[in-house]
Order: structure tokens, then sequence, then C-alpha cells
């Protein structure tokens, strides 16, 4: 009776609902409620301007959130992303500018590397059934490494071409913004009209039982760490893009905690089995609200950093508090 | 007169709109036991969790040796004599049985453990409850019962006056059972109060000194033991008449397989695996067939090697007339076979899925088109399933945890009977563990139909003789990982399954398996 659970994305969620979103996911009101100050305080927090740039922002956030989301709710967890995200930036900007490719084989060339890093993880977590956090906190320093000696050297300049990723606009929506929707589209559908959405939930709620079901319980995991990592470097391509320029050592330093703080914001379970992709991206638009606001109100860096966390631990209270206190 | 040691007036408690107890009252005097009898959700629970400090109660008082509480913390109830021993022992596998017995009162000398000094206590009181297992023994490594004796003399050792004991024997075997009975008549005698919680009447006909019934949170039924019927209990239990033990297939239908043998559906050679074999088994189609045993047998092992759980190591299955080999569960299910295994909450249900995706996971799949799924057939297939098995409620979207045990087991074995899903041998593991009675006789039921309707071969293992009586066409008895025996028609009572299982083990070393 005391036990909470998060109900799962169903199509008639996804057509809409709003009253029932709200009560579902009481982000959504914490965020207006930002906006709302945010806004009064600046005056200029929901500019066209501003508003674009945080879009631009929370992209690549999202990007990776939506399959790392689906990855920890089938009980698996992925902390090398961000180090991934700088691999993928490398290759894709070597390609580029040194190898004087086309746009289209460098991000090809990040994505590959993306989707290697992800199964080697796979096999390792999936197949070989190590522990998912030990196996991806190793190959977030392995990774790193890795990125380092082979681009011992900052990296720019990657062309005109390249630079169409992170800077052109489709059906007048930035390019990043873009595929960023389409990856939130992506993995809604996914979660609510598929199969393996449904093995994914449960997976995560009873490994044993679902392989008692017959569900194959390698596959699909294993597919999300691929997925993870092709994400991770696809976003680190469109940074690499934006910035024209990606060093090994600082490149998405600190991602895979950003990421994974915007997952469980949004309400996914660390323990696996419940959240959804709605709840990622209201995750994903609350931090980027808030590191924009903060920064338009000329907050230091480190309050901005405690502001984020405080919010993660303000979240896991409300989480556990809240269903007592409304009851 | 006795002293009265336990008494609970007016309890009541309810969980928002749920009356969960309804002005409860129950009176253990020292030295007896008091048998707590009612379906899952009946209130039993709750009952225990107030008594324990778990839940304040919302009306009413517990008295507990003269002294009176309108609510209780966990502490107060552990200083007050409460001690609660729940279905699964709560203790510590990485500590020694000392240690446990121990813990959160550990004797200190110079701010140090004294072990010698625990050790000597722990063996004087695991001697008193008779435990077979050594002071310095880790607790993980013991068997079951042993688990529970070693928590039972935990509650000694804190001195407590009321013993709570919430379905002992739920996990025990039966030598197990036996011995903790023993147990419990010597705690009588030596003066506690013990309330007993249960859904088998034998144990209640041994042991207890009284019954209470709950139902719905009210007391429905009070006597002492001698004062009823067995009728009369499961009545009281079930709310209804029609509840009562039904006629045995094997009687209903005896004669039917005699004059017309049927096609065999599943055939098993020699099949072996670690700790079991050779063993061949026969089910016919439309057959219910049962596999009667002690915990430790090997039935479970069987039959999760048929399922492709277990790797066997010799031996063939043949469903019909084709041969299967299977590595994996989902080669089973292939090849027609499906398994609802005995511990539903690790290998069966999915707590925080809804009921539909709980029934339908394996199904969902061969339902979509194109790999997007059939929402439409999905909710229909449901709701047809719900019909079948007797589901209550019918709420597609409810979270599995939120039903009854019985409720459970029915989305667990909706997984293999529904219009989508062909399952020509249904293997199951104590099928009606944790469930009440009136479940009980619907799961056998949907089990029943879908063996004479759908010609599927049943084969279920129970450690339950009157399941066995109640739902097996023919039954083998299983000893030491062989069939040691047959029983079938008119042989095929609770008495012989009795004495076939205790002739054969040889030496009460079961368990070991």
């Amino acid at each position: 009776m005391t036990t909470a659970t998060t109900a799962l994305p169903t199509p008639r969620a996804l057509a809409g609902g709003g009253l029932t979103a709200v009560r579902r996911n009481p982000l959504l009101m914490v965020l207006a409620l930002m906006v709302l100050v945010f806004q009064l305080t600046t005056g200029s927090f929901l500019d066209a301007g501003n508003l674009r740039g945080i879009a631009t922002d929370a992209a690549t956030l999202a990007i990776v959130a939506v399959p790392l989301a689906l990855l920890v709710i089938s009980g698996y967890l992925d902390l090398s992303v961000g180090s991934t995200l700088a691999l993928g930036g490398l290759v894709a900007g070597w390609l580029a500018g040194q190898q004087h490719q086309s746009p289209v084989v460098a991000v090809l060339g990040a994505l590959a590397a993306g989707a290697a890093v992800g199964a080697v993880n796979g096999v390792l977590c999936c197949y070989l059934g190590l522990s998912a956090f030990i196996v991806t906190l190793g190959m977030l320093t392995a990774v790193r490494g890795l990125a380092q000696q082979l681009f011992p050297l900052p990296l720019s300049s990657f062309g005109s071409g390249f630079a169409w990723l992170g800077g052109s606009r489709i059906a007048g929506i930035d390019a990043p913004v873009f595929i960023a929707a389409l990856v939130l589209l992506a993995g809604a559908l996914f979660l609510a009209l598929t199969p393996a959405g449904r093995h994914v939930f449960a997976i995560g709620v009873n490994r044993e039982a679902a392989y008692l079901s017959g569900v194959n319980i390698r596959r699909t995991p294993f597919a999300l760490f691929v997925v993870t990592g092709v994400a991770a470097a696809l976003a680190g391509a469109i940074k690499a893009s934006v910035l024209d320029s990606v060093v090994a050592g600082t490149s998405g330093a600190g991602f895979e905690l950003t990421v994974l703080t915007a997952v469980l914001l949004g309400g996914v379970a660390l323990t696996g089995g419940s959240g959804s992709v709605f709840g990622v991206l209201l995750g994903v638009l609350f931090l980027g609200c808030l590191q924009n606001g903060l920064t338009l109100l000329n907050v230091p860096t480190f309050w901005q950093q405690m502001a984020q966390g405080s919010a993660l631990v303000a979240g896991a209270a409300l989480a556990y508090f809240g269903p007592r206190l409304t009851r | 007169m006795t002293e009265t040691n336990l008494r609970i007036t007016g309890l009541s408690k309810s969980f928002g709109g749920v009356q969960a107890l309804d002005g409860v009252d129950l009176t253990v005097p020292a030295g007896q036991v008091h048998a707590l009898l009612g379906h899952n959700g009946a209130g039993k629970s709750t009952l225990i969790k107030c008594l324990g400090g778990a839940f304040p109660p919302d009306a009413g008082t517990i008295e507990v040796g003269g002294a009176s509480y309108p609510r209780l913390s966990p502490r107060e109830s552990i200083a007050a004599g409460v001690a609660i021993i729940f279905q699964t022992p709560s203790v510590v596998d990485s500590l020694t049985v000392a240690e446990n017995i121990f813990l959160g009162q550990e004797w200190t000398r110079h701010g140090r453990i004294d072990r010698r000094a625990q050790e000597g206590v722990a063996a004087g009181l695991l001697q008193r409850v008779a435990a077979s297992c050594s002071p310095r023994d880790r607790v993980g490594e013991l068997p079951m019962g042993q688990r529970q004796l070693v928590e039972i003399a935990k509650a000694l050792s804190r001195s407590a006056s009321v013993l709570v004991l919430d379905e002992p024997t739920a996990a025990l075997s039966g030598a197990e059972s036996d011995a903790l009975a023993e147990r419990v008549e010597d705690l009588r005698a030596q003066g506690l109060a013990i309330v007993y919680v249960t859904h088998l009447l034998g144990e209640v006909e041994r042991l207890a000194d009284a019954v209470t019934v709950l139902r719905d949170g009210r007391v429905t039924h009070h006597s002492a033991v001698a004062g009823h019927t067995r009728r009369e209990l499961v009545e009281a239990i079930a709310g209804r008449a029609d509840a009562v033990h039904r006629d045995s297939p094997a009687a209903e239908s005896g004669d039917v397989p005699i004059g017309a043998p049927r096609a065999p559906r599943l055939t098993v050679d020699g099949l072996r695996g670690p700790g079991f074999g050779p063993v061949d088994v026969g089910v016919a189609e439309g057959e219910i067939v049962g596999l009667y045993g002690l915990i430790g047998s090997g039935r479970t092992r069987i039959l999760e090697t048929l399922f492709g759980r277990r790797r066997a190591t010799g031996g063939t299955v043949r469903v019909g007339d084709r041969a299967v080999t299977a590595t994996r569960p989902s080669d089973a299910l292939a090849a027609g076979i499906a398994l609802v295994p005995a511990d539903r909450r690790r290998q069966g249900l999915f707590p925080g899925l809804g009921a539909q995706d709980n029934a339908l996971l394996p199904t969902v799949r061969s339902l979509a088109r194109r790999g997007v799924r059939a929402l439409g057939a999905e909710r229909r297939v449901f709701g047809a399933l719900s019909d079948a098995v007797g589901l209550r409620p019918v709420r597609p979207r409810l979270p599995a945890v939120a039903f009854s045990g019985g409720n459970q087991q029915k989305l667990v074995l909706g997984r293999w009977i529904n219009e989508a899903r062909t399952v020509d041998v249904l293997l199951l593991d104590e099928p009606t563990q944790g469930v009440d009675v009136g479940a009980r006789q619907e799961i056998y039921q949907v089990v029943s139909s879908l063996a004479e309707q759908r010609s599927a071969a049943v084969l279920f293992a129970s450690s339950d003789p009157e399941e066995i009586v109640a739902l097996a066409h023919r039954c083998l008895i299983v000893s030491a990982g062989r069939v040691v025996g047959e029983l079938s028609g008119a042989e095929l009572t609770e008495a012989a399954l009795l004495s076939a299982v205790h002739d054969a083990s040889p030496a009460p070393s079961e368990g070991a398996v």
C-alpha cells in the first residue's frame, strides 16, 4: 500500500491529458514556476533568442538522456557517456578537419566510434553479467584516456560543411533541436508502441520473471547500450560542430552526471522499471532553464552547480515525501 | 483462571477509504495457541503490523501482560514482550547464529562484543527450541526450518511473552513443519501466548486451542477448536458455502481415461539433471498429473529442467511426437511448454507493472503487426483472459502489486491461458502457494478447463496433499529426485499420499538436494 508506482506511458497519455500529466509530473509545475520567476526577475528570459539558446543547449542533453533513460528503466546504467561524447566529437572533427572528409562521413565515423564503445559496455554488462556501474565507470576513464592518446592536441576549424550540423536550420528549427525532438519522439513511441518497449519495463522490474516469460533479457539492453553510445557520439559531433573545436581532456567532462541528473529528475527510477520520456524531457528542460536563468542573473558558476545538485536532492525528497503528504 | 497475556479490544484501522480492521477483539491467555485464519486481505497482516508497531491503530487497545497501549512503536512492542516471526525469516545471512540472536542487544565486555558469552547463552536458547545448528554456524548456510528456529530463539532471548507466527510453515518441508509443530507445543507448555497465522486447516486442528477467523477486517468466527467443523471454518473464511472443497476431478471423470485412452501430449524418458533423475513421465492430452513430494525432493528441478530453466544432463522430452531440447525458457515456450513458477514474487510477477502488461508480456510480440503493438487486440485478449481466470478487479492498468495473492497468481496463469497463445503443456509449481481458499478453487477450475477444453497436458508439483487430491487425475510420488510411486483413481487420497512419502523417504536427510 505504501509502494509508489510510476504509471507507464501509454498512447493515451502521449496523446494528451494535460491534467494527468501535471499530477504525474510535479516537475511540470516547478518548471512553470521557475520560468515565471526568471521572466519576472530578468525580463528577458522568454525572449525568442534566449529560448532558442536554451533549446540548443538542452538538445545535446536530451539526445543522450532519452536512450540513457531507457537503459536505466531496463535496470542498467551508463556512466561512460561523457567520455564517449568527447570521443565522438574528436573523431568527427578529425575526419572533417584533418582528413577533409564530407560532413556525412565525419558524423558516421563518430557514430561508429560511439557504437563500438556501447557494444563493449553491452557485451560486458548484458552478456557477461558484470555490474553496469563498475563497467561503465571503468569505461568512463578508459575511453577518456583513449581519446587523449589518439588526439593529444586540440582540434579546430572543421570547415563550413561540418558547421551545418550545429548551425543550420531544418523547417525553421535549429538542427540540434530538430534532432533532439526526433530522438524524444522515437523514444516515446518505442516505449509505448513496441513489444520491445514493454520488455524494457519488464526486464527492469523483474529480470528473472521476464526470462521465465520467454523475453530475451540480453538483446534489448545490449541494443540500448549501443544506442546510448551512438547518441553520446552524435551529441559530441554536434557540440564539435557548434564550437568548431574539441579538446580531448575537457570535452564532455562531467556530462554523464548532468545527463543522469536530468534522467532522475524526470522521474526515472534508478532501480529500474519505471519512468517516461515525457519526464525526461521535463528533466532536461528544467536543467536547461535553471542554468540559463541563473546565468542571465549573473549567478556565479559554483552557485549554479549548487542549485543543480540541490534540485536533484529536493526532487528525490519530493518523490519520497510528496505521496505521504498528500495522503 | 489462566493469566491473560494478550488482549486486543476493538482494534480498527483504515487505509484511505478501506477499512482493514473493524473492531477486532482477540484474547490469548498465556500457554495457549490461538490460530488466526482468513483470506489474504482479510486483515491478518494489518493486525500483526499493529501489534508489532508498524502501523498505529485508529481505535482500540492492545494489552500485553497487563499493560495497556493505545498504540505501539516497534521498540515498545519488543519491550512489551511481543515477538513476530514473519513468513520469510528476517535474519542476516552473513552473520552467525549467535550474532543474529544478539543483533541490536550485543553483550559487551570492555567495549568489545563478548562472543564467548553470547555463544554460551545462544547454545542454551537453541537447545530450548531444539535447533540442531550451532551458535557459530553462518545463518545463510542453514536450511529454512533452522533459520526460523534461530528467529524464535532470538525472540526468547528478548524474553518475549507473546509470539506471533505468520504462516510459519509456508517455506518449510513436511519434516521441518512437523518439527516446528513440536516446538510450538513446547513453547506453549513454557507459558507463551502464541498467535498462529495460517491457511492450513490441518495445522489448526493439530496445534490450536482457539480459532479466530477474519474476513474483510471483522471477526467472522471465534471458537475453541473442538467447537467447530472444518466446513464451518472454510465457510467463515470464504464467506460463502460454495467454496467448500470441490469434488476431485479424478472422481468426476475417473472412468473416462480407462475407456478412452488419449494420445500422449508430454513424454519424458530418462530425464536427468543435477540432483534428480532418471525420471520418466507421460501426460496425456487433457490429463492433469501431480508431482507430490517434500521440499528438496527434486520436483521443482524436474519442472524447471523441462522448461529449460536448468540444463538436463540426459534423457529425452517430446511434446506430441516432436522432440524438444530446451536450453532456455524461450525454447520451451516455442515448443508449447509453459511454466508457472512457485515463487511468484521473484519469478512470476512484475509488481510495478499494470495487470495487462503482466498478463500479456509474452503475447505482446505475437499480437504486434510489423513491430507495432496491436493495442486494440491486446485490450480484447486481456478482457477475455480476465473473464476466463476470474480476475478481480478487472483494471488493466492497476499495478500487479495492488492485487491479492490469488489474483496475482491469476495474472501469471493468464499469461499462458489466452486466445493468442497455444500452450500444449502447462507446468505449475505450487500453483496456489499464498493463495486464499476462494481463489484456490477458481485456479483449479481454470487449470481443469484448460486441460479439458484445449486438450493441454498439465503437470504440477505440490507439497499439499489436499491440493493434489483436488486437482490431479493421477499423481506421481517424488522422493530424492526419483519417481517412487504412482496413485490414481480411488487410491488417490490424502492419507495415501502422506503415507507414500513417509514410506519413500529412507532417511531424514531431505533438504540436502
